[in-house]
């Protein structure tokens, strides 16, 4: 089990990648809370060994993406945010930002996984290849159908 | 940066995990962390529980076993001269109960101590004391029975005693049925082979007439009914021995 210290850190740390991992497959913030907790639940009782933060950060990348799925499969629910926990994420942007996030969160399930982790987090495909448990040229295919996809709704600017 | 990656990072740059969820979670964990430890302290009472009680059952186990079998006779040794006394042994040789026939075996018990010691210590310590030695005269006569699956190395080691030799007396072996016999007639089952000896020389003998007799005198009665004058030493006739029937019955030297 996890020290509290261990703990601690890791929720400053990777707090906001899990939210934000959760908050691109759940649809309101129950499940997202649920969701946030069960990862870091896993973490508490992780028995391994990291070995360095960037392969921390990828374990908690790959488990909050899982548990996600885990939590959608189990309750059968709409794979896509509902507006309402759209407006109240997002009710500080502006209408530009507004428009990315809400076409985003539109995308399929497994374009909004590759589409976070590229551009939010900055893994390269390769890295996201071990996170999702994917063959590399998978997520190349996934990334490119994804931008095209936004591109499509969002204008030529995304290419 | 690319417009691209720049717009998804500045449409999400609001999604954060809250304080509340942080702090939430951290008290969910903590309050885990608790429950999995009071768990764990649940858990290991009762294992250790179980574990100690385990132990104390294969020690009472153990124990009961052990006692049991140190306290479990194994072999029987009559000594008669008129107090007639019985020592049951263990199978380390050890006395574990002794029984006085009548009353003066019963009194020589109450002054000399022979349980826990090894058959030749209670045979030797008999022998040597004083309180005992009052029945040993001209008169009398010694006479060692054994019961046992053992019976010749133990007369063997008996006769090896030095106040034993002195004694010029007599060593049978005989059964447990002779034994079970003897004891229903409340008599030692080394004076009760000395009867049946008796008893096929004179018809007329009876166990009651016996229960008043020394060794001596029913040795007498022997050596008389079979036409001898003199005692008997040991190492005599092989057929001065137990002759009632039973099958392991026979006389020793």
């Amino acid at each position: 089990m996890k020290s509290t210290e261990d703990v601690n850190r890791v929720m400053e740390a990777y707090a906001d990648m899990v939210r934000r991992i959760c908050f691109v497959h759940l649809k309101n913030r129950h499940d997202t809370e649920d969701v946030f907790q069960n990862v870091y639940m896993k973490y508490l009782l992780y028995e391994g060994a990291f070995e360095s933060i960037e392969h921390e950060k990828a374990w908690f990348a790959r488990v909050t993406i899982n548990a996600c799925t885990d939590w959608l499969r189990a309750l059968s629910r709409r794979k896509w945010v509902s507006l309402d926990a759209l407006a109240e994420e997002s009710a500080e942007l502006d209408n530009p930002s507004k428009e990315v996030l809400e076409t985003v969160l539109k995308l399929p399930e497994k374009y909004r996984d590759v589409i976070y982790l590229f551009y939010y987090e900055g893994y390269t495909a390769v890295e996201i290849a071990r996170i999702l448990g994917k063959k590399e040229n998978t997520v190349y295919t996934w990334l490119s159908r994804a931008k095209e996809i936004l591109r499509e709704r969002l204008g030529g600017e995304w290419l | 940066m690319s417009s691209t990656q720049n717009g998804i990072r500045k449409s999400m740059k609001n999604i954060q995990a809250t304080e509340a969820m942080k702090q939430n979670t951290l008290r969910y964990l903590e309050a885990q962390r608790t429950k999995r430890k009071h768990r764990i302290f649940r858990q290991k009472p009762y294992a250790a529980l179980r574990y100690a009680m385990a132990v104390i059952c294969v020690c009472i186990f153990a124990g009961a076993g052990g006692y049991s079998v140190y306290s479990r006779p194994v072999s029987y040794i009559s000594i008669d001269v008129n107090p007639s006394i019985e020592l049951a042994v263990n199978r380390f040789d050890r006395v574990v109960s002794v029984t006085g026939y009548n009353a003066d075996g019963q009194d020589i018990l109450q002054h000399v101590p022979l349980k826990n010691i090894s058959y030749l210590q209670a045979i030797d310590r008999l022998l040597q004391d004083a309180y005992y030695s009052r029945f040993l005269n001209r008169d009398s006569q010694l006479v060692v029975t054994v019961v046992s699956e053992h019976s010749d190395a133990m007369l063997e080691q008996i006769q090896a005693n030095d106040s034993f030799q002195a004694l010029d007396a007599l060593t049978y072996s005989s059964d447990t049925a002779c034994m079970n016999e003897a004891h229903q007639h409340e008599m030692s089952f080394g004076k009760y082979r000395a009867f049946l000896e008796l008893a096929q020389y004179d018809a007329d003998i009876t166990v009651e007439d016996c229960h008043g007799m020394s060794m001596g005198e029913i040795q007498n009665r022997i050596k008389t009914c079979q036409g001898h004058n003199g005692k008997n030493t040991t190492g005599g006739n092989p057929s001065k021995g137990h002759q009632n029937g039973h099958s392991k019955s026979h006389g020793h030297h």
